[in-house]
């Protein structure tokens, strides 16, 4: 069965709140949850923060339904822009970006679409249509807009729920896409394959610069360790 | 936006094979369907103007035999030369993964048939019964490497057997040692009361206009009875409009009886046999009916055609057997599958 996974679940300072969500998602069937923590630079000067390690904020980790294994947690960070100069910041070496498994940017204005490199993907935010039903037309007429540009490739879907009762399971966001305008096998992998892509690409961007991605086999005899293997999942992702 | 939403108005993939045989004819390939299917998960059967389980039947269903239920079992296990000789005649171990457990395991495999441009399934199919694969061979050793050192896998399996008496271990002696726990199919019964049936002609497959119903419409019609819908569209219900297909009748009370658990196609077609048997004596009911379910998830559906699972794994078939002895066979099957033989 595919692997689902809920890439924007926004940080909050109350963790109680957030542990009610993790446990919500690993019900619903999500594997993997990203907790997004959103820098917006047109306010007074945010500095970019280490994320907090997901295994000191919670130190048990619900089992997903359907598997053995607990939900995994990766963090992201989104930078809203709104001019080219915020976007130095991902160039820069600041070691605190690096600690994040995920990079999104949120551009508010049209001239950044075209600053954008190759082999990144489009999210599409669901709760939105849930919480309004103004917000539901606008995030249809966009999300079909956006699926008339790329034709439903490089999507993903994901909620910003703030509660548990905002998420929805990976099937319903499936049939979700279908309204956006994918096809069947688009919105699934909207979900799931998608997803999966985003993470692997985050690793190669942390790894030295996703050509080689060595991994210290656990044997010390082991000569070849995991690199072929490796090295042929990055390309293709 | 007549592009992207075009596809709403459709409804997901599906296929629904319907032929139609005798029983008792030299050529009927019911048999061999039913066989050919092998992971069961479900049966059920509907038998209108009845209200008690026949005699037979009831023989037939307390004597289901146990399926079991093994825990954390290497796949390896299921490679090793015992096992083999004890209990595979003739077979074919078929591994559906993903594409990271593919590229661990190091086996040779081809990509699933409904993989798009990115493949992210692989199909890993190893004859055990071969003569390549014999005890000592290089193709033996590697399958055994690869499913003992280079990437353990280890699953829950539900196993059943078809025990036929020869000598030998049973399958509860061979895996004592993992724990093998036996479990018996559980079994409903119901009585439906006042059902809306449709009128059915055995050799009218596509229905004919006021005088029998369709096989897609009994096929329907099937379906929103086993799901407890209503079928007279009331104007309050806002769960379904759904109608029974005319011409119908109305029958006083439909017997239903559904097993669940892992269940052996032999059984099925005992089952079956003794559905053709209830029709010896004079009876009301102008046909009866039969439906087996897979499993949402088997790798495969029929003999080894590859299994999707998109957004739902349904394969299921269905007989319809006449007073006549003559059966209407459907075969349905999802998004990510072969058409049924």
């Amino acid at each position: 069965m595919a692997v689902f996974a809920d890439l924007n679940v926004p940080a909050s300072p109350d963790r109680k709140s957030l542990q009610k969500l993790l446990e919500a998602a690993a019900h619903l069937g999500y594997s993997t949850v990203a907790i997004n923590h959103v820098i917006d630079f047109k306010e007074k000067k945010q500095e970019i923060v280490k994320p907090v390690s997901p295994s000191e904020l919670f130190p048990s980790l619900p089992i997903v339904q359907g598997k053995s294994k607990p939900i995994k947690i990766v963090t992201r960070l989104t930078l809203v822009v709104s001019d080219p100069s915020h976007c130095n910041v991902l160039r820069s070496t600041s070691t605190n970006i690096r600690l994040y498994d995920i990079i999104a940017v949120f551009p508010k204005t049209e001239k950044l679409f075209h600053a954008i490199d190759r082999g990144i993907y489009f999210e599409v935010l669901y709760t939105p249509a849930i919480r309004d039903s103004t917000m539901r037309r606008y995030t249809i007429s966009n999300a079909l807009s956006l699926m008339q540009i790329c034709k439903g490739k490089n999507i993903i879907l994901s909620s910003a729920a703030e509660r548990p009762l905002e998420l929805r399971g990976p099937y319903d966001v499936t049939n979700l896409g279908l309204l956006f305008g994918l096809s069947e096998s688009d919105a699934k992998a909207a979900v799931s394959t998608n997803c999966r892509a985003v993470l692997l690409h985050g690793e190669t961007r942390r790894t030295a610069f996703g050509v080689v991605y060595t991994k210290k086999p656990p044997r010390p005899d082991e000569e070849e360790g995991v690199l072929p293997v490796r090295k042929k999942a990055k390309t293709e992702a | 936006m007549s592009g992207p939403l075009r596809r709403l108005g459709e409804t997901p993939r599906h296929l629904l094979v319907c032929e139609k045989s005798h029983v008792r004819h030299e050529r009927s390939r019911h048999a061999a369907r039913v066989r050919s299917h092998a992971y069961n998960c479900c049966v059920s059967f509907l038998i209108p103007e009845c209200g008690m389980l026949p005699e037979a039947l009831k023989n037939i269903i307390t004597n289901i035999g146990e399926y079991y239920l093994v825990k954390n079992l290497s796949l390896h296990e299921l490679v090793t030369h015992e096992f083999i000789n004890a209990f595979v005649k003739k077979g074919k171990l078929i591994i559906s993964v993903d594409k990271d457990t593919y590229e661990e395991l190091g086996l040779q495999g081809r990509p699933s048939q409904y993989s798009g441009k990115k493949v992210m399934r692989y199909i890993v199919t190893i004859d055990l019964t071969d003569s390549a694969f014999d005890l000592g061979s290089k193709k033996h050793k590697r399958v055994l490497w690869a499913l003992k050192e280079k990437k353990p896998l280890e699953f829950d399996f539900l196993l059943s057997w078809h025990d036929t008496g020869a000598e030998g271990s049973t399958l509860m002696s061979y895996f004592s040692k993992n724990q093998i726990q036996p479990r018996q199919p559980k079994t409903t019964f119901s009585t439906l009361r006042n059902l809306q049936c449709p009128v059915l002609h055995s050799n009218e497959l596509q229905g004919k206009l006021e005088e029998s119903c369709s096989s897609q419409e009994l096929f329907e019609w099937l379906g929103a009875v086993f799901n407890k819908v209503d079928l007279d569209n009331k104007s309050f219900s806002f769960l379904s409009t759904y109608c029974c297909p005319q011409p119908s009748t109305v029958v006083e009370q439909a017997y239903l009886c559904t097993i669940t658990g892992f269940i052996l196609p032999e059984t099925i077609i005992q089952l079956l046999e003794q559905l053709c048997c209830y029709f010896d004596e004079p009876k009301l009911a102008q046909w009866v009916t039969l439906t087996v379910h897979g499993f949402a998830d088997s790798p495969v559906s029929w003999r080894e055609s590859e299994h999707g699972f998109q957004k739902g794994g349904e394969n299921l078939y269905n007989f319809v057997v006449f007073r006549t002895l003559d059966y209407w066979l459907q075969m349905a099957v999802g998004a990510n599958d072969d058409c049924p033989p």
